[in-house]
């Protein structure tokens, strides 16, 4: 008896609680805003910064210049794992305990601005200091909430000695002539594999897009307002992506971690799709005067674009300092600062005056990627792009392995993408 | 003792255990030789087994840039405090749901359960908005509280005890013996095995616990040794390899010797004699 | 003996029995703070968001969300990822549990009357896998599941078997997956079993064989049924792991090829990152619903009633 009476009542009351819930309806704001202006004179107070890695060890030591001229301020800058980075940003956002500022990768610049938690940038940053593309990644519906810090794009890895082998000396700049330099690769080369693709899976939209953007496909229409998947351009670029698979070109059962940097210095897959890092990676294990084996080329297509990624500069809206925390941003994006920073870390600057410095331009294959950096874009920067993205990777993965129709998966993309909106 | 067991067969059986153990082990051997390559040599393919040049780059070069003492201080005391925590709470309730009667003891075992069938990615959010509003992020207490009291823990003492005979409680209470005191003097001496699987289950779960130490702490002097290994080893675009295996090579050392110590002083001197 | 019996009852008054509650309140009082605090809220808090449309902008304000009472719940359970995903799942389960289980008694059966030397030196080797961090372990097991060329091919092409592509084929990428998981967590069940068979007093096997029980005799009728709590301990527990597995995709796989290897946590862990926290946490309580009710069937034919 008493126990029926205690369910009742605790029923009652959770009945009541729950009709006492609902959204309000004021429509948030969706114009674009700029951010309030900083005052001038110098940094005051203590401000935290978060970054992630390698970045997050380097950073104290570049901050000091920052704080020698701005004698006493002080910046905490606390390194956090790139593992699960972006579950602990949005951990603490819900919290409430977000740091001042913090570094944050380029794809979750849509996100965070959607959860209402970045401070507009103030208008006394000049955005056309910045590659294009990477202070794209930072607009988000008209608003921009960071400026980039550094930069990456992907370029087409390929060994010079074997192309040569095959009878290819110059880098061909459209698809016909990629997919003749492949065969070519695979044939007269010991290749078992002529280029290292990713067959769908996480992240294998990064290697689809460039081919797709390079062929003029647009993601969005309506001037920015809505996903653009099935277009005929789009089609065309990923029929040309998974022909390789088809044609025995790349591997089709390439497993989810591949032997990238292994199978490039043995020469089993003369060619992959990358940034960077790999130049390292690949040195490491070709041996000495291994840097004179291989090259970078643009992605052949109508007009080379490749993909951006890279991490932008951030500051919280529920910082207490919004000046100073500003001004470090400042700080991190003058040339000057770029270049310090690329010199510990290899990091590539965001600002292309920076490239200017003969740090940047002694580098023939470094040189490469500053000219792919130039035409880079980034997918939009909605909120929903990663559910709309790891539907894209999946279809993708169909098309490579299960040979579906690339049209009819782009279709469906497309109906997912439409589902999904593109958010707040 | 053993006398109807023919050589033969024990011969057999040391035999399969041996190549299963070969079988079983050779990860975890490969995962310490590792530790001491280069990274050009871990990423080869095919892969080596024994270092081909030896080197402590990777351990020099971790221990040099981490603050290692911090690290390895934080998790061994929120290791020690969540073990010792659950060794008494657990085996408290476990005592209770298995050997007394009192009312709402259906209630309370069906929370245990309950909260032990809940995936945990559920409430980790709530959780941590709780702590957050409480006060305890950024603390030691905030990585210890939440996990000091474990529904598997009470689970797996209710089982252990329960197969412990009902005449010990009849025979401490015609002595006189108090409730809690029958529990003190007369079971708890007889958990040995429990005690020690539940301690090594315990301090191995508190020390690889990585996501939840990651999220409360808000500056590096709380890290424990996961989330700073993870710090150094992880990249936003590609892992490094030699650093990785030496963190977890080094990551591992303790939660070793707590196996090897309490399985040796619990389970070994239990053997010989039974139920006393 | 009996006069003791005799003893015991009459002294069972309801003072007495008082006593016995109160002192069960008293052991139960640290379990019962605790879960209060940092269980019971959570749970709250989730259960009703899964009766929203909460996003993970809403979290800052919980409130400002619509009760859409059961619709997330409709969702998932028409959602055709999430059913592919529950399927997936009942396959790891109804392959692993078993299959570890069975290992693992076997390994403790072998360690705890097989031999005598060395049992602390094998107990630590079949223990290894549980220790080791799964993100360092994940390598070795690539390069053990390569198609070609990896070690386990190797071994079956020196019997004349031609090994699949165990990782990328969506066939074979489930039972690579289980293969995993096994080795990763015999060794838990293994220490358990251990400790269960530590506790079987030797006395009823000295008296049992005196008597002129077979070794195979003792086992099933004095072993088997004292380990019965160990046992069902170990099947709930492991079956609970089982359910919710997520490492062993999420390092090796992600889920695929295919989706073959997603399992219902995957699905539900990926939704939260989507930000979908209502759907997602209406997922998660699903998957307790089939838990509790795995864990229940268990207890059923498990649990010794004496």
């Amino acid at each position: 008896m008493k126990r029926t009476t205690f369910a009742v009542a605790a029923l009652s009351v959770s009945a009541l609680a729950l009709t006492a819930c609902g959204r309000s309806n004021d429509a948030t704001s969706s114009t674009p805003q700029t951010g309030q202006t900083i005052g001038s004179g110098a940094a005051t107070g203590s401000i935290t910064m978060w970054a992630m890695g390698a970045e997050g060890e380097k950073l104290p030591g570049l901050v000091k210049d920052f704080e020698s001229a701005n004698p006493g301020v002080h910046v905490n800058v606390t390194a956090i794992p790139w593992d699960s980075a972006h579950d602990k940003f949005k951990t603490s956002i819900t919290a409430n305990k977000a740091p001042d500022v913090a570094m944050v990768g380029t794809t979750w610049m849509g996100e965070f601005a959607g959860l209402g938690a970045l401070d507009p940038v103030p208008p006394a940053f000049d955005k056309s200091i910045f590659f294009e593309g990477a202070a794209g990644t930072a607009d988000v519906k008209g608003t921009s909430y960071g400026v980039p810090w550094y930069v990456e794009t992907r370029m087409i890895y390929y060994r010079t000695d074997l192309a040569k082998q095959a009878g290819i000396t110059t880098p061909p700049t459209d698809w016909d002539g990629l997919k003749a330099m492949a065969k070519a690769m695979k044939d007269k080369g010991n290749a078992k594999f002529a280029i290292g693709l990713q067959p769908g899976g996480t992240g294998s939209w990064q290697g689809v897009l460039p081919f797709a953007w390079s062929n003029g496909a647009d993601l969005t229409t309506d001037n920015g307002a809505a996903y653009n998947f099935d277009t005929p351009e789009m089609k065309e670029a990923l029929t040309y992506y998974a022909s390789f698979f088809t044609e025995g070109l790349a591997d089709k059962a390439a497993p989810t971690q591949p032997t990238t940097d292994a199978d490039f210095a043995s020469g089993r897959v003369p060619m992959f799709i990358s940034g960077p890092w790999m130049m390292s990676a690949v040195e490491k294990l070709g041996g000495a005067g291994f840097t004179d084996k291989y090259d970078v080329m643009q992605i052949p297509g109508k007009k080379s674009t490749s993909f951006v990624g890279g991490s932008d500069l951030v500051v919280f809206k529920d910082t207490a300092n919004r000046d100073t925390a500003w001004k470090l941003v400042q700080f991190l994006s003058d040339p000057k600062t770029q270049v310090k920073w690329y010199q510990s870390s290899t990091d590539l600057p965001s600002v292309k005056s920076a490239w200017n410095d003969p740090e940047l331009s002694a580098d023939p294959k470094l040189a490469k990627f500053g000219k792919q950096l130039e035409t880079a874009v980034a997918p939009p920067s909605f909120s929903t792009w990663e559910k709309v993205a790891a539907q894209f990777d999946s279809q993708i993965e169909k098309v490579c392995k299960a040979g579906l129709d690339p049209g009819d998966a782009l279709k469906q993309v497309q109906m997912s993408a439409t589902s999904f909106g593109v958010g707040s | 003792m053993r006398t109807n067991r023919r050589p033969s067969i024990t011969t057999l059986t040391y035999v399969l255990l041996a190549v299963a153990l070969i079988a079983v082990i050779v990860p975890f051997v490969w995962m310490i030789l590792g530790s001491f390559k280069s990274e050009g040599e871990l990423r080869r393919v095919p892969p080596t087994l024994l270092p081909q040049n030896g080197t402590l780059d990777n351990y020099t070069e971790l221990l040099a840039r981490m603050n290692f003492t911090q690290y390895f201080a934080n998790s061994a005391i929120v290791a020690v405090a969540v073990t010792a925590g659950n060794l008494l709470f657990c085996s408290m309730l476990g005592y209770a749901l298995a050997m007394l009667e009192f009312r709402g003891k259906k209630l309370m075992f069906t929370l245990v359960m309950g909260t032990l069938m809940i995936p945990g990615v559920v409430t980790f959010v709530p959780l941590f908005i709780l702590v957050a509003n409480i006060g305890l992020i950024d603390s030691l207490p905030g990585l210890i509280l939440p996990f000091l009291v474990s529904p598997f823990g009470v689970f797996l003492m209710r089982q252990f005890i329960s197969s412990l005979p009902r005449e010990l409680l009849d025979a401490g209470r015609v002595d006189g013996a108090g409730e809690l005191s029958i529990f003190g003097r007369i079971i708890l001496p007889l958990l040995g095995p429990a005690l020690a699987t539940l301690g090594i289950l315990t301090f191995l779960g508190s020390w690889n616990n990585f996501l939840w130490p990651l999220v409360v702490a808000q500056t590096e002097s709380h890290y424990t040794l996961p989330v700073a290994l993870a710090l150094y080893s992880t990249g936003q675009n590609a892992a490094q390899y030699g650093l990785m295996l030496a963190g977890a090579s080094i990551v591992v050392l303790p939660v070793l010797i707590v196996f090897i110590v309490f399985q040796r002083r619990f389970i070994e001197g239990i053997a010989s004699t039974g139920i006393k | 003996m009996t006069a003791t019996t005799v003893t015991a009852s009459r002294r069972r008054t309801p003072r007495f029995r008082l006593r016995e509650g109160g002192a069960a309140w008293v052991l139960a009082l640290p379990f019962s703070l605790l879960f209060l605090l940092f269980t019971a809220w959570p749970v709250i808090q989730s259960l009703y968001m899964s009766f929203t449309d909460t996003k993970d902008s809403d979290l800052r304000s919980p409130f400002s969300v619509n009760v859409i009472g059961l619709d997330n719940y409709r969702r998932a359970l028409t959602d055709e990822t999430f059913l592919h995903s529950a399927r997936n799942t009942a396959y790891f389960v109804l392959v692993g549990v078993p299959l570890t289980l069975g290992i693992a008694l076997a390994a403790a059966i072998a360690l705890d009357k097989g031999v005598t030397r060395l049992r602390g030196f094998f107990r630590l080797g079949f223990y290894t896998p549980v220790i080791t961090s799964i993100v360092a372990v994940a390598v070795v097991w690539r390069f053990l599941l390569k198609a070609d060329g990896g070690l386990i091919n190797t071994a079956l092409g020196w019997v004349g078997l031609h090994g699949p592509n165990w990782l990328g084929d969506q066939h074979w990428a489930m039972p690579s997956l289980i293969m995993m998981a096994v080795w990763r967590n015999f060794g838990t069940a293994m220490i358990i079993f251990l400790a269960g068979l530590q506790s079987v007093p030797w006395n009823l096997h000295e008296a049992a064989s005196i008597d002129g029980a077979s070794t195979w005799q003792r086992f099933r009728h004095i072993t088997l049924p004292l380990l019965r709590p160990t046992i069902l301990f170990v099947s709930v527990t492991t079956a609970i792991g089982y359910l919710q597995f997520f490492e062993e995709p999420f390092v090796m796989t992600n889920g695929g090829p295919l989706d073959s290897t997603l399992s219902m946590s995957m699905y539900t862990y990926k939704q939260f990152n989507f930000g979908d926290y209502g759907f997602a946490a209406s997922m998660s309580y699903l998957i307790f619903i089939v838990i509790a009710v795995v864990t229940a069937l268990q207890f059923r034919l498990l649990q010794d009633n004496t």
